[in-house]
This record gives structure tokens, sequence and C-alpha cells, in this order.
């Protein structure tokens, strides 16, 4: 009883995580709530969960219509973490934050206006992101690494492209 | 030497409020400098980073290890400066550092002055129940499989609100658990989470060698003031122990209050040792 109704205060959310997270049950574990991701991303673009996302509350999240993650060279985020939470990448294509979804609904390019805003600044440029008939974005999920920067450039009042986290509660 | 191990003696009190007002400097200095930009220091009393160096609260990475039933090296040598601190000066982080402790000290002291104690506790609770918290605590880590010591972490916890309030101008509502802390120790059980509950002090107290830094208690030299009034040495302890007689660890975390005031009062009964 006691540990379902802790169970269900971990599964709140499924933000995405910053680069080099391990799978999430992991990742809350390992995870210590330091901050110092927080504190060394040159961007601004980790922040903290609080009390309202449950179990979850202190754990880096990031929310890229805000601000994305911009795959720094260096990677200061991994390189701080001290439980080895953010595991080191070899580089940024290998980084599985999570994958872009296009609302064909929403997206300027489905609906007759011309706006490649996505694919011009996709960092994975012409692998994650590409053109179909020179006009429609198509994710390439095996491509795409998650850093949510087409979420954040996209010119629709309402974000017609969103990032799916890859952590998510398994077990 | 002799003059230096006086002087310490003799200004234990005002070292330690440096210490504490220093410390609360550096949480909310390290977040802003980090905020423009600058990242030679970082982190929080959760884990701190000086330049390349890491330093982590040993109590949790004995959770990281517990949860993850791995060992990962570098966790390992991260603890180390503060567990070599622990062996040789007991639970000093508590008492001369934990921003908690520094609350809970005002707290107490207000607590006083609206209802000053009948007595003074003559005797010292016995270990075990420190040992059984502390224990209980890591079953329910290893049974829920939440990171428990990381949630009711004191330090940590102050630590990263404050870092979070001015990166983010953010607070969450867990900084509310300290306030309920504070609340219950003013009103209902006097310093209970530092003295009983805290598994970050229990940790550091796991540590903590038979040789560290302690409280020596000549009976020779003292002036027996209990016998006018109540013992000055007790009524100064801020965790209500009695530094004259055994047992005081391991809740003593060395703050040595008690020493000062035996001190102050032109006694020699109480010192400082590592003998």
């Amino acid at each position: 009883m006691l540990l379902e109704w802790l169970g269900k205060l971990t599964y709140l959310q499924d933000p995405l995580r910053p680069p080099g997270a391990v799978e999430e049950d992991e990742f809350l574990q390992r995870c210590i709530r330091c901050r110092k991701c927080e504190e060394v991303c040159p961007y601004y673009s980790i922040k903290s969960a609080h009390g309202e996302w449950g179990l979850k509350m202190g754990t880096p999240f990031i929310s890229p219509r805000d601000i994305p993650c911009y795959l720094c060279d260096d990677f200061p985020c991994i390189d701080s973490c001290p439980t080895n939470a953010l595991e080191p990448v070899e580089s940024k294509e290998d980084i599985r934050m999570g994958i872009a979804v296009i609302d064909k609904t929403l997206c300027f390019a489905y609906n007759g206006i011309m706006c490649r805003a996505c694919f011009d600044r996709c960092p994975i440029y012409r692998e994650a992101i590409t053109l179909e008939q020179e006009l429609y974005p198509v994710v390439h999920e095996d491509k795409c690494v998650g850093c949510g920067i087409c979420e954040h450039v996209c010119p629709t009042e309402q974000t017609s492209i969103t990032m799916l986290s890859s952590h998510k509660v398994i077990s | 030497m002799r003059k230096f191990e006086k002087y310490i003696n003799d200004h234990l009190h005002s070292l330690r409020r440096t210490i504490q007002v220093g410390t609360v400097l550096l949480i909310v200095t390290i977040p802003l400098l980090n905020k423009i930009g600058f990242h030679a220091v970082s982190g929080t009393f959760y884990s701190l980073s000086i330049g390349e160096l890491d330093i982590v609260d040993p109590a949790l990475a004995l959770q990281t290890i517990l949860l993850t039933k791995s060992i990962y090296l570098p966790l390992l040598i991260a603890i180390v400066i503060p567990i070599l601190i622990a062996v040789f000066f007991g639970k000093v982080f508590c008492s001369w550092v934990c921003p908690y402790n520094f609350l809970a000290e005002f707290s107490e002291k207000l607590r006083r002055k609206i209802k000053p104690p009948a007595t003074y506790r003559n005797r010292n609770p016995k270990p075990q129940y420190y040992w059984l918290i502390f224990g209980i605590i890591l079953m329910l880590l290893i049974i829920t499989g939440v990171p428990v010591i990381t949630l009711i972490s004191m330090p940590g916890l102050i630590t990263s609100q404050i870092a979070d309030g001015l990166f983010y101008n953010v607070v969450g509502i867990e900084i509310l658990l300290v306030v309920i802390l504070l609340v219950l120790e003013l009103f209902v059980a006097s310093r209970f989470w530092c003295k009983y509950a805290c598994p970050v002090g229990a940790t550091l107290a796991v540590v903590r060698s038979k040789h560290a830094l302690k409280i020596k208690y000549e009976p020779g030299n003292c002036a027996k003031c209990s016998e006018k009034t109540e013992n000055p040495c007790n009524k100064a302890c801020p965790i209500n122990l009695n530094p004259r007689l055994a047992g005081i660890y391991p809740y003593c975390h060395n703050c040595f209050e008690c020493v000062d005031r035996c001190r102050d009062i032109g006694c020699q009964a109480l010192s400082i040792t590592f003998k």
C-alpha cells in the first residue's frame, strides 16, 4: 500500500534529463540531487525539480521550450556529476535524451506555410531531421538526440514539435 | 604549541561562530558566482566541487552504494576528505558547519527563553537509540529503494534550496520540511533531529575513531558549580548532554560550548584533547 503510493509519486512526470543520463530507475537511485550540473550549465538549461514532482524532487531536468540543451563540446554537466548518474558520452551523436515528435496538425510546413526552423537549427544537421520533398520535416528516431533545440525554435504559438523523454520509469 | 592550544581552548565559541557565519556566506556566494559564469567552486552540501576536486557527503555515498549495489570508484575518492575529518575530529561538520544546526541552535535559545527547562539533564541517553534510528533509516532505504537520506538531509536540503532560489528564483515546497522540524524542536522535542535522527551526522559518527578529538573532564579541577546552582556546562550544551558524565558520544558533535563556558567561569575542568 505504502509502496504503491510512493511508486505513484515517482511516476508524476517524465522529464527530459541532462545529457548522458542513465536509465530512469537507475538515475533516480544514483542522482544525489547535488545541483552541480545545474550550476555548471553555461546556458542555464538544467533546472531542478521541486516538491510537486514527488520523489523526483531535486533531480535535474531540461524544459526545452524555455531553454534547450545546446550540446556543449565538453559536457560540463556530465563532468560535474559525482555519482555517474550522468555517464560520459563519446560524442554528441551518442546522446539519447528524448525523441522529437511533430504534430502535423499544428506544424506550419504541413499546413502550407513555408517553415524550416527545426530543420535549419537541428545540431545533427540533415540527419535527425530531414525535409521530405524539400518541404515537410521528418524526424529520424535513430538519429535524434533529444536536445530540444527544434522545440525551442518552433515558431507556432503552441509548439508543434515536442520532445518525448526517453527517461521513463520502467519497473 | 602550548600557547596555541590555550588560545584554541579559550576562543572556541567565537571560532565556531566565525566558521558558521562563513559557511552561510559561502552557501550564498557559490550559486551567485556560478550564475555569473565562475565555476571554480560549485555544488551544495550534498556534493561540493573545488576545481577538479569532488567532495561528496559520506551519507549519500553510502546511500548510493546501498541503492545501486555497486561501487563507483570516484565516489569513494570523493568521500575521503569528510571521512578523514570525522575520523580525527568527530562530528565537527554538524556543529561547526551545518546550516541546520546553526538555525536549530537559535531555536533552542528561543525555546529556553520562552520556557526555561526545570532541570538540565543529568544522564546521557544510551547510544543504542542513536544506532537504532540510523539502522531504521538504512533499512527503509534498502526496502523502498527511495533515496531517503537525500530527501531528509537538512544541510543538503537547505543549501540546494538556496542555490535554486538564487539561480532561478524558485524555492521548492520541500523547504517546509526544515520549517516543520524547527517548529517541532521549538515546541515539542528539543533538538531531536541533530541529536537522534540525522543520518548525515550518524554516518560521521560511525567512522569517528576512538582517538578523535573529544571533551575531557577532570574532576580534580572542577569547581563543582552544581552544588550551588545548575551546572553551567550542562546548561551550555546545545543538545542537552552532560559533559561531566561518560557516554556523551555518539551524540556529542564537538561544538565545545561546554568547554568554552567552563573556561569562562575560570575553571579548567573541561578541555579538548585527542587522547
